[in-house]
């Protein structure tokens, strides 16, 4: 397999801007099949702007972005169908029940899904006896559970998750971290946006950490800490003797607080 | 493995399923939309002798089609964009056009069932009846009125983002049509009034409709008419759909 075909997703060169304001810079990195891959960065870094453009949610100024083979610029709807997503605030029709919900994603993925069926998958997370609320009427965390099963819903090869442990207490944080991983074990390779240097070290292969719209490292959260904890920067803003992941991204990224 | 796309009828079908529930669910704003029609018509039973049955049931209908596509056409889509529904709906493999589509749709189904609340109830209330081509012309026009109302709703949902005021200005833009439509016609207004009525997408899709109910009499008066609301139909939907943005932020 060469480089190519190891890469689930490859962005290369991505330029994102709104008006005069260069959100995304030249960003380059690569997702291998199979690996949790984190975005780090802090507020308005340009997380969410490289990850929507992967969605197609933005189109890019320049660069590419290719999916399982496609380019997202040329087949738009095979880089999509590659793809699960799960939004930074995940809405979905407000009348609609959640067993509806997933029938209709179900059926925008191509899949026929019956009621039995949709139970079955609501069972699998614990909401059976949601399956005829509203999406509104969950807790966060049940609500997160749901949209994680909808993003996976049509077996993707790629999983993509925006800050997807945003506001959720700590049992519901590691268990939506085991079922991040049980999507791996699947073969799938999810790429997630965090600010939680903590779910970065805990969850995920290799990450990225972007500021000012451009990449300033990748590497494995290990190898990341062992290359700068020498760092002058590292070493100073460290508070317990023990160098961490987010000593290296508050030294990478500066400790003034971002709007 | 192979990345399959699904077929665009499978989405389209899907998401229709998901529309005609959600339409199902909001049934009190449907009934307020089909009321309104009903009542003028009640209302204006006393005009039928003076003015023709042709006249009661096309402006009957004309203010449901501009309730169905100012209304619940545009407050619907409106709420949608701001909610992100429609972000998430577009990381989907689903062409933009059949969310739209869908959505268009029901509203078509709001509209036949307007125009046929208004003959059932104009037949049984007002005793107005029409000949069998009356009814299926009517229909015809009643939907290619629909189609500027629709349209309109689009062109303000595409220039203005927030979902509050795109439903003050699209209550406003109905009082001003309702008002300026019924008196305009009643020529209460004045004649510059009427005239400017008459061609407005008040007083065309108006004319059609009422002239499509009695085939005979159609004429060259008719025929501007219809040009001219296909006219609207088209600049509404081409600014709509130029102006509009999948997303509020």
């Amino acid at each position: 397999m060469d480089q190519q075909e190891a890469n689930i997703l490859t962005v290369e060169g991505l330029n994102v801007s709104y008006g005069n304001f260069q959100a995304v810079q030249n960003v380059s990195f690569s997702v291998r099949r199979g690996e949790i891959f984190g975005l780090l960065g802090p507020n308005g870094a340009g997380k969410t702007s490289t990850l929507s453009a992967v969605e197609g949610l933005l189109k890019p100024e320049s660069g590419s972005i290719n999916v399982d083979g496609y380019n997202a610029a040329e087949k738009p709807l095979y880089a999509r169908a590659s793809l699960g997503v799960q939004l930074q605030s995940t809405s979905f029709q407000p009348e609609l029940f959640v067993i509806e919900v997933l029938q209709l994603y179900g059926g925008i993925y191509g899949l026929s899904l019956t009621k039995n069926d949709v139970l079955a998958i609501l069972r699998d997370i614990n909401l059976e006896d949601q399956a005829f609320k509203k999406f509104g009427q969950l807790s966060g965390g049940q609500q997160q559970r749901v949209s994680l099963v909808i993003a996976t819903i049509h077996n993707p090869k790629l999983v993509l998750l925006d800050e997807p442990t945003t506001g959720l207490d700590p049992q519901s944080r590691r268990q939506l971290w085991e079922r991040i991983e049980a999507i791996r074990e699947k073969g799938h390779a999810v790429l997630l946006t965090t600010h939680s240097m903590e779910e970065a070290e805990s969850v995920c292969d290799r990450i990225a950490i972007i500021d000012h719209g451009r990449v300033i490292a990748i590497d494995t959260p290990q190898a990341m800490i062992d290359k700068h904890r020498e760092d002058k920067e590292v070493i100073a803003v460290s508070r317990r003797g023990k160098i961490t992941l987010e000593d290296v991204f508050i030294a990478l990224t500066g400790k003034a607080v971002r709007a | 493995m192979e990345t399959v796309i699904p077929k665009t009828s499978t989405v389209l079908a899907a998401l229709l399923k998901a529309d005609l529930t959600t339409q199902w669910r909001n049934r009190r704003a449907v009934i307020l939309t089909l009321i309104v029609p009903v009542i003028i018509l009640m209302s204006w039973k006393g005009l039928v002798a003076a003015a023709g049955g042709p006249f009661v049931l096309s402006n009957s209908i004309t203010i449901g089609l501009i309730a169905t596509g100012l209304m619940s056409y545009s407050n619907a889509i409106a709420r949608d964009r701001d909610k992100g529904i429609f972000q998430r709906l577009r990381v989907a493999p689903v062409a933009p056009w059949t969310i739209i589509l869908s959505r268009l749709i029901v509203q078509m189904m709001m509209i036949l069932a307007i125009t046929t609340l208004v003959f059932i109830v104009g037949n049984n209330y007002d005793k107005i009846t029409l000949t069998p081509a009356g009814y299926a012309f009517s229909y015809l026009t009643a939907i290619i009125g629909g189609a500027v109302y629709l349209s309109l709703g689009q062109m303000i949902v595409g220039r203005i983002t927030s979902p509050e005021t795109v439903s003050s200005t699209t209550r406003l833009v109905y009082f001003v049509f309702i008002m300026v439509g019924m008196f305009g016609e009643l020529n209460v207004l004045g004649k510059s009034v009427h005239d400017l009525e008459h061609w407005s997408p008040y007083g065309t899709v108006k004319t059609i409709v009422a002239v499509s109910m009695e085939p005979g009499k159609w004429n060259s008066d008719t025929s501007t008419s219809l040009l001219l609301t296909i006219g609207y139909a088209l600049v509404f939907a081409t600014l709509g759909i130029k102006w509009f943005k999948w997303n509020t932020k």
